[in-house]
């Protein structure tokens, strides 16, 4: 091998020779002689299979120049090559991209700064031009090697930011490089890619202080994109470039390297990081990321509650990027495998802040996620997590059932809080209402409310829920927004009415709630009010607001506290009622009992309190300041409505227990089955529901009100007696049946109370449509109110 | 000059403090760099030595001995030929670490890396681990062992020639990690011994080239 050293007899050199020798200049500092750089490249050109030659020679030259420390020389020698390689672009080209590339990574192996930066940009120059039979033996495994270590360079200040910015350029050259085509180096392999990335993160991460740094050096680099940012560039560049087998291979050394790095807490940076990998990742594998961060969630399953939230909250910031792209079954998925995350925290037995805060964290994703899904799919959504619920809701729970609990209906009333309700038919479907107001009678007060709050959510549709958050009888101030409600809820209520009033009745005689149950309750049947303003809905919520006034009075469980609530709602309600629907002197007639309940019984009217003083007067001993059924009916009448349902006596007991009355419309049912009690009448309700319009027979009238004066006169022991078993029963109905058995059940008959109140009502109910008025407006016949159930099976 | 006949991969793992980026600096420098900083991800040095009348050229690859570092350092193992493991045998802890660095190594490098025991520091007088219970630890791990000063370049030297020796001698039997590419083989006259374990998952070029990827020839 000739090492060059035969400079006496040059005149006997190979010509390619004498040509490269003739581009350096006596003294390096004068930089390589352009004239002869010319005829060099000229010659090459002329003589492409000298090429390889030319190139080996050269690559020799700068060998022996680096040995002897004369850097001037390599500098030029490089330089050199890099014309030449841009010069030709030949098939010869091959074999002097290997002297090229010897030459590169011998600078490369140099301690010299200077040359591993030019050796860098030559390399870049060389990874930009395209080859054309690209060189499938040549592997690219040292470089990255030698960029990646040069990205954690631990020089001095400046150099030290010169050959990282290079190291990174190297990299992103290399990916440039071997990206398009995987039989030259498959650059995805975990060999390359667990020095690729954390070399980029490393440099990225160290964005916070090298800013700070920099403000005192003057800036003065000139095509200075500082390492962070280039950094970041090219990490961008690279997630673009994976396909989906690829993904993996980027993202497993990103965890290993947050985690190793402690990079979670606090945890900006890996939400700078996970922004940048979502919004630069092929839309249709975002919800890998996702997966990913999921599964890195399971493997964190050991650690610390604050790791794991800040795991989560990077979730959330990022989850929202994959929603837009998630379709059918992967979006199942994700929430699934986030309400299973919660699962596992509740199961934690040790449930303290840490972790509380971690399922916040969590409930945010899901609620981050949800958020921008179409619609259609957060119904689902709401669906799918009330399906996760566990059921039976009963108070001898263990606490972590309970926690579960309240926990899931958390991410319902998330995912409720970013659906908006166009139709409320299409937010209620039944599989999703029957089971949300199943849990609206839970045991638990906190889970109660919850459920209101989701009922909140989802019926407001013109922000009127703030406005309503407190019962209050000063209506007009509250400037409330009304639209005329839509036929389709109108069916809606008329169909699902009954049972939404049967369970918030229900809940209302609790006696565990808080005057926070009782406001939620109003504000949920405020609510119903506004959006569902209509003259039909009207009749329903006043017969409503007079059951739950005569709970009020009768109930013997309820404490005065809790009694003079439902007096305040009640009130708030019927003041509200008239304004929606404009019936003047019904909304006098509301003034005038609030203006006397302000000067004799305060405590009849909201605020509502948890204690009141101790001469606060019963309701019962007050009877001018009860709003009167009667009275109401007139009123009703006088502003042009129909108040013959409201004189026929509310469905809602004469404060019996709520479920009596919800069972005993369903009993009757049943009871027609069974062909009891009045089977002439039941068959007749059978015979109406074939045949929807048909008008039922006339029923005597009478009988109704002395049967009714004959309940309200019987001994009070013996309702309270007959209430307290009746408790008794609910509460173990509740711990056994599901809803919908519930709502199916028959009371007991050895209930007398039960039968005769079955009979009373079911005269009342077929008399109902006898009216004339009646029939004009029984678009939904009243039976169809009266038995959802019958049109849901 | 660049005529070496056999390129080599060494890389240097252990604790942090031990020592291992002196004795990179000692041998590929001949110093003992004062007030040496810890090492930031990988560094990288090279040295061409003379085995019996060959040039073989060894690439050092001295890594951050820091937890931190970890994920960038392990995958600098795979494509060595030589893993030199050191601790300082003034300090217990980086002895009971060992047995951590050898799972990393089991799981990380080839399986037919040639693993060597230093025990790094022998200048200091405060000696916690004796030789023989270095030594007995190399034994029963297959490793060669020696005992090194990088501050008085007692067996830095040594270290790296019989490193330098054994590998060639390994890869004349053939019994060398390698592809059967000829990677970078311009003019015939070097034989390099390429990148890559057996255990990385990589395959002989040729066979990737015509898309029948085959099980590794080494592990199989
Ligand atoms: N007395 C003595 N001190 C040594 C010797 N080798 C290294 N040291 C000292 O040990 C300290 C750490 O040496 P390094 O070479 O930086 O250790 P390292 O293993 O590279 O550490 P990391 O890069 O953090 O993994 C330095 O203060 C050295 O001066 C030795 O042989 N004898
Ligand atoms: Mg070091």
């Amino acid at each position: 091998m000739c090492n060059g050293c035969c400079g006496c007899c040059s005149a006997f050199r190979p010509r390619y020779k004498r040509l490269v020798d003739n581009i350096f200049p006596v003294y390096p500092q004068d930089g390589l002689v352009k004239s002869n750089m010319e005829k060099l490249t000229f010659y090459s050109l002329s003589s492409p299979e000298k090429l390889d030659r030319i190139g080996e020679y050269l690559y020799q030259r700068a060998a022996r120049d680096i040995y002897r420390k004369k850097y001037g020389f390599v500098i030029i020698a490089m330089e050199a090559m890099d014309q030449l390689l841009l010069a030709c672009h030949a098939p010869t080209l091959n074999l002097f991209v290997e002297s090229f590339l010897k030459m590169v990574q011998k600078l490369l192996e140099s301690t010299e700064p200077e040359l591993q930066i030019l050796a860098t940009t030559s390399f870049v120059k060389f990874a930009n031009i395209e080859e054309d039979t690209p060189s499938y033996h040549r592997r690219y495994d040292f470089f990255v090697s030698k960029f990646s270590a040069m990205c954690h360079s631990g020089e001095r200040d400046e150099i030290r930011d010169k050959i990282r910015t290079a190291g990174i350029k190297g990299l992103q050259a290399v990916v440039r490089k071997t990206v398009s085509d995987d039989l030259v180096e498959n650059i995805w392999e975990s060999v390359h890619m667990d020095k690729i990335v954390p070399s980029l993160l490393f440099n990225m991460q160290e964005s916070g202080f090298h800013k700070k740094e920099s403000n005192n050096i003057d800036v003065t680099s000139e095509d200075a994109l500082d390492p962070p940012m280039l950094a970041e560039t090219c990490l961008r560049e690279l997630v673009g470039r994976a396909s989906f087998g690829h993904i993996r291979a980027v993202l497993r050394p990103v965890f290993k390297h947050f985690d190793l790095h402690t990079l979670w807490v606090p945890n900006d940076f890996a939400i700078h990081t996970f922004r940048i990998i979502m919004f630069s990742i092929q839309a249709q594998y975002s919800y890998t990321v996702v997966e990913t961060l999921m599964a890195h969630l399971d493997d964190n399953a050991k650690s610390s509650a604050t790791i794991r939230t800040n795991i989560a909250g990077v979730l959330s910031k990022i989850i929202a990027i994959a929603a837009g792209e998630s379709v059918g079954p992967s979006v199942l998925e994700i929430i699934n495998s986030l309400l299973s995350h919660l699962r596992d925290s509740v199961r934690n037995e040790a449930s303290q802040l840490e972790e509380k805060q971690y399922q916040e964290a969590l409930i945010n994703a899901l609620g981050e996620f949800a958020n921008h899904l179409p619609d259609y799919q957060k119904i689902e959504i709401m669906m799918f997590i009330m399906s996760k619920i566990p059921f039976p809701l009963v108070d001898n729970h263990s606490p972590a059932d309970n926690l579960l609990q309240s926990i899931l209906l958390k991410s319902l009333l998330k995912v409720g809080t970013k659906y908006q309700t166009i139709h409320l038919n299409t937010t209620f479907p039944v599989s999703f209402l029957e089971p949300l107001l199943r849990m609206s009678l839970a045991p638990d007060p906190d889970m109660r409310l919850l459920v209101q709050k989701i009922l909140h959510t989802l019926i407001d549709r013109h922000n009127n829920l703030e406005k309503l958050s407190k019962p209050t009888v000063n209506i007009f101030d509250l400037e409330l927004v009304l639209e005329k409600s839509s036929r389709p809820d109108l069916i809606f209520i008329n169909k699902h009415g009954p049972i939404i009033y049967d369970a918030l009745y229900t809940s209302l005689q609790m006696d565990t709630n808080t005057p926070e149950n009782i406001e939620a309750v109003y504000t949920t049947l405020a609510l119903l009010c506004v959006e569902l303003a209509s003259v039909e809905t009207v009749i329903d919520l006043l017969q409503l607001i007079l059951g739950i006034q005569s709970l009020s009075l009768n109930s013997t469980l309820l404490s005065n506290a809790q009694k003079f609530n439902l007096h305040a709602i009640v009130i708030s309600l019927l003041a509200l009622i008239p304004t929606i629907v404009s019936i003047k002197p019904l909304a006098d007639y509301a003034c005038q009992i609030i203006e006397q309940r302000k000067q004799e019984a305060p405590h009849l009217l909201p605020d509502l309190f948890s204690h009141y003083p101790t001469n606060s007067e019963v309701a019962n001993k007050l009877p001018h300041l009860l709003i009167d059924q009667m009275a109401i009916c007139e009123y009703v009448k006088a502003g042009g409505l129909d108040p013959s349902r409201l004189q026929q006596t509310s469905p809602y007991g004469a404060g019996g227990p709520g479920f009596v009355t919800g069972t005993q419309r369903n009993s009757w049912i049943e009871s027609g089955a069974r062909g009891s009690i009045i089977d002439i009448q039941t068959s007749e309700v059978d015979s109406a529901c074939s045949s929807p319009g048909v008008q039922k027979k006339y029923t005597d009238e009478e009988l109704t009100f002395e049967s009714m004066k004959k309940v309200l006169t019987e001994p009070p022991e013996v309702r309270k007696e007959a209430e307290a078993e009746r408790r008794k029963v609910l509460s173990h109905t509740f711990r056994t049946a599901t809803f919908s058995e519930l709502v199916r059940r028959t009371q007991p008959k050895h209930d007398v109370l039960q039968t005769k109140l079955n009979e009373i009502f079911n005269s009342l109910n077929s008399n109902e449509n006898r009216s004339p008025i009646d029939e004009k407006k029984a678009a939904v016949p009243a039976y169809e109110q009266n038995f959802p159930e019958l049109f849901y099976y | 000059m660049d005529d070496y006949k056999f390129l080599f991969k060494v890389v240097l793992v252990g604790n942090a403090g031990v020592g291992k980026t002196c004795l990179v600096r000692r041998f590929t420098q001949g110093l003992f760099p004062p007030g040496q900083g810890a090492t930031i991800g990988v560094d990288f040095m090279i040295k061409t030595v003379e085995v019996g009348n060959e040039k073989v050229k060894l690439q050092i690859w001295d890594t951050a001995g820091q937890e931190r570092f970890r994920s960038i350092t392990q995958s600098y193992y795979r494509s060595a030929h030589a893993l030199i493991l050191v601790y300082d045998i003034s300090c217990q802890p980086t002895f009971d670490c060992l047995t951590d660095w050898l799972r990393e190594i089991e799981e990380y490098a080839s399986c037919k890396v040639l693993r060597v025991l230093v025990g790094n520091k022998i200048d200091r007088e405060d000696r916690e681990i004796p030789t023989h219970v270095g030594e007995e630890f190399a034994e029963r791990h297959n490793m060669y062992y020696l005992e090194t000063s990088a501050k008085q370049s007692d067996n830095v030297e040594r270290l790296f020639m019989q490193i330098a020796e054994d590998l060639m001698k390994q890869a004349r039997s053939r019994d060398l990690p390698r592809y059967n590419s000829n990677h970078q083989n311009i003019n015939g006259t070097t034989t390099p011994i390429s990148d890559s374990s057996c255990c990385s998952g990589k395959f002989i070029n040729a066979i990737v080239i015509f898309g029948k990827p085959t099980a590794c020839i080494h592990c199989s």
